[in-house]
């Protein structure tokens, strides 16, 4: 479509073309299965369930169970979890169920250990209540350190950038006012065929942010198109390929068919901050980012996908050909997806403590200073640390009543010879758990906190903290 | 170019082994990654194929074991060619191939000395090998 309107025109395109097929396969986390075990004998009601040792739902009656993607194995956590108990369910292995109850009259039972196939099930249904994200952030890490997120590995100092979708391939991105998709519309889920019953969580179509809850038959589902993901340091997901078929019913839609990823941007963000704002370092367009590199702050970064663009064209691909071969049928949805639906944050009656409720003034110092002087300072400002500035208050060091009274007992003159360079540090507007994290995690008492261009704004102490909770 | 790990052993370290057999040969040797300390090390190079031979004798008789490394093994039957271990790499060794295959150039890779794309893969697809020395030497003598 997208060749076909750039050489001959929207309206030859709107004329020889019936449908667009779309696809997309990522992870997405918010997915899972819904399942009926049939009852057992003596019967039980669920309480606690494990299917390969992850804990599973019992949102229901007795013996109904959702799989989560993302709840993680008790014995091999971030590595298996729901997504992969899916997916082996999909591909016919034999699933460990465990349940525990407290026993009712009328179901006595309170344990129960079993073997289960999906033939044994009597539905098996994928139940996803956000998918197929219209497009998503590009992610980078302007930090110190590697960080393991939803977005995979990050290194540090925007030495690479992720990001995830298939861009013009991204089934609401190719009718982005949900002209033809809403419930009922027939879809081709992990596989198989499903249905979208409404707008996903979070759908947020103002800003190009649609999602899509799906249904579907799990048990005529294929493992190659729904598979259990890890991303170590965060936890577990499921990869789910998802293709929706777009009938070309008007000029309008051949147009919006032909959206180009040069078309489509999105956010650079930074996840190294650990807010529900991150800090934005401009827009990148889906061309570029699947070029392989991007740029950030004037900087060259390799960037790569998380979700794949080859399982994405067979996705499509393989609606076409089930479209061709008449064993898929479009359907007319019912109810259009909303195109006004807004995503709100969350409403919180408690605030918890940032970095900048607790940070007071730091006492400092600069380098050209003497012990003396230093040891000095700590006594009449009875503080246990001094912060090491240059002439314009930017962060060069640290120097602890400890340091000093090593240098005194090793008859140390310089503050070079006990000055720390590595410097840990927070930023006012961190959250204090994360602060406190850190402290605890490098074995240190306190934090200079410091601003984008290093400039020393206070010091945040273990002490702060610890009467902060002690409050 | 040839890949080849060297390895010392505890008495090898304190002697420049490397280096004389550098300077004897001539030989341009391109050192990819290094670690070594007083209990040992190895070293990864890459040396042209005209001199390969010579050279690999020459660690050989001062009693470093050479070895040509197998430094990466990818399950393709668990990849599904996402691509998140594509930027993560160095060396520029992993890339996507017109088909959005990812492909891994397994002589660019630095294996087990580097190993940063190995936490990343969400399939657990890709396996940096640890070489040992049980490695037989004579693998080289095959390439």
């Amino acid at each position: 479509m997208k060749k076909l309107v750039e050489s001959s025109g929207v309206e030859v395109a709107f004329k020889e073309v019936d449908v667009v097929t779309t696809g997309t396969f990522g992870a997405m986390c918010s997915s899972g299965a819904v399942v009926n075990l049939g009852h057992s004998d003596p019967p039980i009601k669920i309480e606690h369930a494990w299917m390969n040792d992850v804990e599973v739902c019992h949102p229901g009656a007795a013996v109904d169970l959702f799989i989560g993607a993302t709840n993680m194995s008790e014995k091999q956590p971030y590595e298996y979890g729901g997504g992969h108990v899916i997916q082996d369910l999909v591909a016919g292995k034999e699933v460990e169920l465990r349940a525990t109850s407290y026993g009712t009259d009328c179901y006595p039972r309170t344990a129960l250990k079993t073997i289960i196939t999906k033939e044994d099930l009597n539905q098996f249904y994928l139940l996803n209540f956000r998918n197929c994200y219209q497009r998503y952030n590009c992610a980078v890490n302007s930090s110190d350190e590697t960080i393991y997120t939803y977005m995979s590995k990050l290194l540090p100092r925007f030495r690479n950038a992720t990001f995830s979708g298939a861009g013009e391939l991204n089934p609401l991105m190719n009718d982005p006012d949900y002209e033809t998709m809403g419930m009922g519309t027939r879809i081709f889920l992990g596989g198989g065929q499903g249905y979208i019953i409404g707008e996903g969580t979070q759908h947020s179509p103002k800003n190009l942010n649609g999602t899509l809850m799906v249904k579907g038959d799990a048990k005529k589902m294929s493992p190659e198109f729904l598979q259990g993901g890890a991303f170590t340091g965060y936890g577990t997901s499921m990869y789910v390929g998802l293709g929706v078929p777009i009938p070309i019913l008007n000029e309008g839609l051949a147009k919006k068919t032909a959206i180009q990823d040069k078309d489509i941007l999105t956010d650079i963000i930074d996840y190294s901050v650990p807010r529900r704002d991150r800090p934005k370092f401009g827009q990148v367009s889906y061309k570029e980012l699947k070029s392989g590199s991007i740029t950030v702050n004037g900087k060259k970064v390799r960037v790569s996908s998380l979700s794949s663009l080859k399982m994405a064209k067979k996705v499509s691909q393989t609606l076409k050909s089930w479209i061709d071969e008449g064993t898929f049928f479009l359907t007319s949805p019912v109810e259009r997806l909303s195109t006004t639906t807004i995503f709100k944050p969350m409403r919180q009656s408690e605030e918890i403590p940032f970095v900048y409720n607790v940070m007071h003034k730091a006492v400092t110092c600069t380098e050209d200073e003497e012990i003396q002087a230093i040891a000095k300072r700590i006594v009449t400002k009875s503080v246990n640390h001094i912060v090491v500035v240059d002439e314009v208050g930017r962060l060069l060091g640290i120097v602890t009543s400890w340091d000093v009274t090593r240098a005194m007992a090793e008859g140390k003159k310089a503050l070079a010879d006990i000055e720390s360079h590595n410097v840990f540090t927070a930023k006012p507007d961190e959250p204090l758990e994360i602060a406190s994290k850190r402290m605890a995690q490098h074995n240190i008492s306190a934090l200079p906190v410091i601003d984008i261009e290093k400039k020393v704004l206070g010091i945040v102490t273990s002490e702060d903290v610890s009467e902060l909770l002690g409050r | 170019m040839a890949r080849i790990l060297i390895r010392f052993n505890e008495d090898q370290v304190s002697e420049p082994i490397a280096s004389q057999i550098i300077i004897e040969y001539k030989v341009p040797m391109a050192i990819l990654s290094a670690h070594i300390n007083s209990k040992g090390g190895e070293i990864l190079a890459e040396v042209p194929d005209t001199i390969l031979e010579k050279v690999v004798n020459a660690f050989r008789q001062r009693g470093v074991s050479v070895t040509v490394p197998k430094l990466i093994e990818v399950d393709s039957d668990k990849c599904f060619s996402c691509g998140s271990c594509i930027a993560l790499c160095p060396v520029e060794a992993i890339s996507l191939a017109k088909d959005c295959s990812v492909e891994f150039d397994k002589e660019k890779c630095l294996g087990s000395t580097c190993s940063v794309c190995v936490d990343a893969c969400p399939t657990r697809a890709i396996k940096s090998i640890k070489q040992n020395n049980s490695d037989s030497a004579n693998r080289e003598k095959k390439s």
